[in-house]
């Protein structure tokens, strides 16, 4: 008896339709692929884009130093030197934010913070390990690199991607902030 | 009955474990030493039990309550859950009131990383707070250059209290008012003055307590530690340097029992502050019109060669010499001697504050008799001519516990000279002499005398000697100690009746059979004995057929080219400024660090030297003890270290034996002429007979070196700088 069903299935081509029925149904489905860059794909709050330092309001940086994101990488691209900030400025006397209790706090800031572009596989640990929110990244996945060296991402232009992306920034760690 | 032998043992169970340990101790020793760990803040090892952070409370069969380890007694049939749910509900509850007032600012805090309370918390802590209210803040103190503070994260655990009554000697911090407002603090406002204050860093559990020069500099880590040996005093302090992209960021103690416990000093701990301070980074030469111009390493080379080949053909091997700074390593020391004397010198010392040498050879190297530990047990201590305190702070720590366990210390010293340990005869003196006579006559007097013939040198001599009732006193005390020792300091070595006080000393320490222990400056005085570095002998003691000159013979006539090997000329060597100069009329060759006034104004040829934690190298300390250590950075610039500066100049003057590729190779070949073993030197027997007379009897005593002024590189650490002239309130001279 199961042979006779395989002789008729070879005979009539039936595997051969029944293949051709996913070609047709896919050929009058609604097409998914986009024209990009006219078009582009949505964005989860969550993108793990290109890095930016951000600022608090009042236009402090919010990176405090501590390192943990350069001891988390795991691709080592990130490194950080800290330095003790300047004990005269009115943000180390806490005039700025009020958060100076004392004499030191919050005393550590870096004078350098690079990000090697070539190196970091954007897993998002750096912002994960963030106890101030500082390190983030942004929904910017579009650039490229022209020079050698370029891939290496000082605190100045971390800093202005802060600047140019925070109310993008800030919308989306709200969002995302009541999953953490 | 039991028998004796089982009732020394004490049966007991820690988390159904059964051991048997020895009575009298506390569970949570106990438990360190078989490897089951109990969470705990106030309890360290050094210090007395306080039991006061409760952090260790632990289970105890048929105990109503849990109970602290530290402050339990194990007793036999005790049986102990460490991590039962009552044990482990009840160091929960503990740590969320240690975190009630603690601020959460571990990201900024530099305990970050290595923060017994973090670790803990990691453990016991819980995800969220349910504390509501304001957190407590208090006021930061002022604890001077080195210690920095941050009240706020104190957990009340009193290790520095602690550490200031029982280490320190000085009951500098304590704790004000009480519960919530209790604070940690100095009674009044001042800075630390201990000579061990750092050490508080260390047992701090939290981030109160931090290094002032270390803040914000470097997270824990990032740093990689090198194990070393400190440079400034004959303990032979066991540390690690750590380091940071090829930089010192901090030195902190290593723990070694038998040597510096787990203690070091703070010039030990910031000194390294000041060692790329005025450096020389480059090999430098004198050029004609009479200015040093750098140059490279073989010009500056060929320039020394050809000079002295030059004064030796003219005037002969004597007419050169080297004056070494006693804290250069065994292998410095060892070819330094081995290139002067193939070039026909026997010019070389490294005593440099010593002002007598009339002894000679006679004297034995300065080395203590004892171990660093024996100390500890001794029932009688008689210092001669030393600020101990201030000269070697861990020797003195371990003479403070003798004192604590009831041993009887006698002084013959300085008025200004005091300590943080209770002296019960002291003989405050400007001169050590007559002091030291009227001692050893009185024990002369007793009949201890032997076959020792002293006889004519304190009764019947031409100076009478008085004896006082000091003297009989400590007579007395050395006499009736069951353990006595004669502690021969860097003053007594100073003297300018050095010569005769050694021989005093030997005389007291013989007639009241008591050991006799010396310790001088510098961090190596003994292996620059034992690896030649002096005028009578070469290394292993081999006798030279001519002796040569000690350094205050080359001070006030000058040889005609000298070599100053890691000496600060001007600051390290005993005279004034006038008879240091006549050093530079000579050709010099300054084999240094450090640019100072004599290699500046009079150095003809520059050597840059390895500075601090650059070098490898083995110091010998004041016990005999061999310590070597390896190199925790690169030399800076185009320094070098001291072996392979002598070893080029070895071979390019065409010496022999130089042919050495490792300073290891170089420590085997010490070791093989000191016929070392087991890295310990025992200590030697030397030929001691009476002097004939008393010698300059009216010398005055010396003035003791400031501690922080004891070496180039302590001399040039600005935070240890600023901490003394905060001790001092600004006059220098102590």
């Amino acid at each position: 008896m199961d042979k006779l069903i395989r002789l008729i299935k070879i005979w009539t081509l039936w595997e051969l339709f029944q293949g051709l029925g996913v070609t047709g149904r896919n050929l009058f489905k609604k097409k998914f692929t986009l024209n990009y860059p006219e078009e582009k794909a949505p964005q989860s709050p969550r993108f793990r884009g290109l890095h930016a330092l951000r600022r608090y309001e009042n236009g402090e940086e919010r990176c405090i130093g501590c390192k943990l994101c350069e001891a988390i990488c795991p691709a080592m691209a990130i490194t950080i030197e800290v330095a003790p900030r300047d004990e005269d400025s009115p943000e180390s006397k806490g005039e700025v934010n009020g958060a100076g209790k004392s004499h030191n706090y919050g005393n550590r800031r870096t004078t350098k913070y690079d990000i090697d572009l070539f190196k970091c596989i954007f897993c998002g640990y750096c912002e994960e390990a963030c106890p101030v929110e500082a390190i983030v990244e942004t929904r910017i996945y579009e650039y490229h690199f022209e020079k050698r060296g370029e891939n290496i991402m000082s605190k100045e232009d971390l800093l202005k991607i802060g600047d140019s992306e925070e109310s993008q920034l800030a919308t989306d760690l709200e969002v995302d902030g009541r999953f953490r | 009955m039991e028998s004796s032998a089982e009732q020394n043992i004490v049966n007991i169970e820690i988390n159904d474990i059964s051991l048997q340990v020895e009575p009298g101790q506390m569970l949570i020793e106990v438990a360190d030493a078989n490897g089951v760990a109990i969470p705990r803040f106030c309890y360290h090892k050094k210090l007395s039990t306080s039991a006061n952070c409760r952090m260790c409370l632990v289970e105890v069969e048929k105990a109503p309550k849990m109970l602290p380890a530290c402050a339990t007694q194990v007793m036999n049939g005790m049986k102990v859950w460490t991590k039962s749910p009552k044990a482990i509900a009840a160091q929960k509850s503990v740590m969320e009131f240690l975190l009630i007032n603690h601020p959460l600012d571990c990201p900024v805090c530099d305990q970050g990383g290595e923060c017994d309370l973090q670790d803990i918390a990691m453990g016991y802590g819980g995800d969220q707070t349910r504390y509501q209210e304001r957190r407590r803040i208090v006021k930061d103190k002022d604890y001077g250059a080195l210690v920095s503070t941050e009240m706020s994260r104190c957990i009340h655990c009193t290790r520095c209290v602690r550490f200031g009554e029982e280490v320190g000697g000085i009951a500098e911090i304590g704790g004000t008012g009480r519960g919530d407002h209790m604070e940690i603090g100095t009674y009044v406002q001042k800075s630390l003055s201990s000579e061990l204050s750092g050490n508080i860093i260390d047992l701090c559990p939290v981030g109160a307590l931090l290094s002032k020069p270390f803040l914000y500099s470097a997270r824990a880590w990032e740093l990689q530690s090198y194990l070393s040996i400190a440079p400034h005093d004959a303990v032979g302090s066991n540390i690690k340097i750590q380091t940071r992209n090829g930089k010192i960021m901090r030195v902190v103690p290593a723990d070694n029992e038998e040597v510096n416990e787990s203690w070091i000093s703070d010039r030990d701990r910031f000194s390294y502050l000041g060692a790329n301070e005025s450096r020389v980074t480059s090999p430098m030469v004198r050029n004609s019109s009479g200015n040093l111009v750098e140059t490279n390493w073989q010009a500056a080379l060929d320039t020394v060669i050809k000079s002295f080949t030059e004064i030796i053909a003219t005037d002969g091997g004597s007419a050169v010499g080297a004056i070494a700074s006693p804290s250069s390593s065994v292998e410095e020391f060892y070819l330094l001697q081995k290139f002067m004397r193939g070039l026909g010198s026997n010019n070389i010392d490294f005593r440099l504050q010593q002002q007598d040498f009339s002894a000679g050879a006679e004297q034995s190297a300065p080395k203590l008799e004892l171990s660093l530990q024996e100390i500890e047990t001794q029932n009688s201590i008689f210092i001669i001519g030393s600020d101990i305190q201030r000269e070697q702070p861990l020797l003195s720590h371990r003479v403070r516990k003798a004192t604590l366990a009831g041993a009887v210390v006698s002084t013959i010293n300085p008025k200004t000279i005091e300590f943080n340990f209770a002296i019960s005869t002291s003989v405050k003196t400007d001169k050590l002499t007559p002091a030291l006579a009227g001692v050893a006559k009185e024990l002369l007097s007793r009949g201890l005398g032997g076959d020792l013939n002293l006889e004519q040198l304190l009764t019947d001599g031409a100076v009478n000697i008085a004896v006082e009732a000091e003297h009989k006193e400590i007579a007395d005390s050395l006499v009736n100690g069951e353990n006595s020792m004669v502690l021969l300091g860097a003053l007594a070595y100073r003297d300018q009746n050095q010569s005769r006080i050694y021989s005093l000393a030997t005389a007291i320490s013989k007639m009241s059979n008591s050991s006799l222990n010396i310790v001088t400056e510098g961090a190596n005085a003994l292996g620059g004995v034992l690896a030649g570095a002096v005028p009578y002998h070469s290394a292993g003691k081999v006798e030279v057929s001519e002796c040569g000159v000690d350094v205050a013979e080359m001070i006030s006539n000058p040889p005609k080219g000298v070599v100053l090997f890691g000496v600060e000329a001007d600051k390290d060597l005993a005279g004034d400024d006038s008879a240091i100069d006549s050093l530079g009329s000579g050709f010099v060759v300054a084999i240094t660090p450090f640019m100072d006034r004599l290699t500046y104004e009079h150095a003809d040829v520059v050597l840059p030297l390895a500075g601090f934690g650059e070098s490898s190298g083995t110091f010998v300390n004041a016990e005999g003890r061999w310590q070597s250590f390896s190199g925790a950075v690169k030399p800076l610039g185009e320094a070098r270290p001291g072996w392979k500066i002598l070893r080029v100049l070895g071979s390019s003057a065409e010496l022999q034996g130089f042919e050495l590729d490792s300073s290891e190779q170089v420590l085997n070949e010490v070791k093989a002429l000191c016929d070392v073993t087991a890295d310990k030197s025992e200590p030697e027997i030397s030929n001691w007979s009476a002097p004939t007379d008393l010698g300059n009897i009216e010398a005055e005593m010396v003035k003791p070196i400031p501690l922080y002024e004891v070496d180039a590189v302590v001399r040039r650490s600005a935070p240890l700088q600023e901490q003394a002239k905060k001790l001092t309130g600004g006059v220098d001279d102590v």
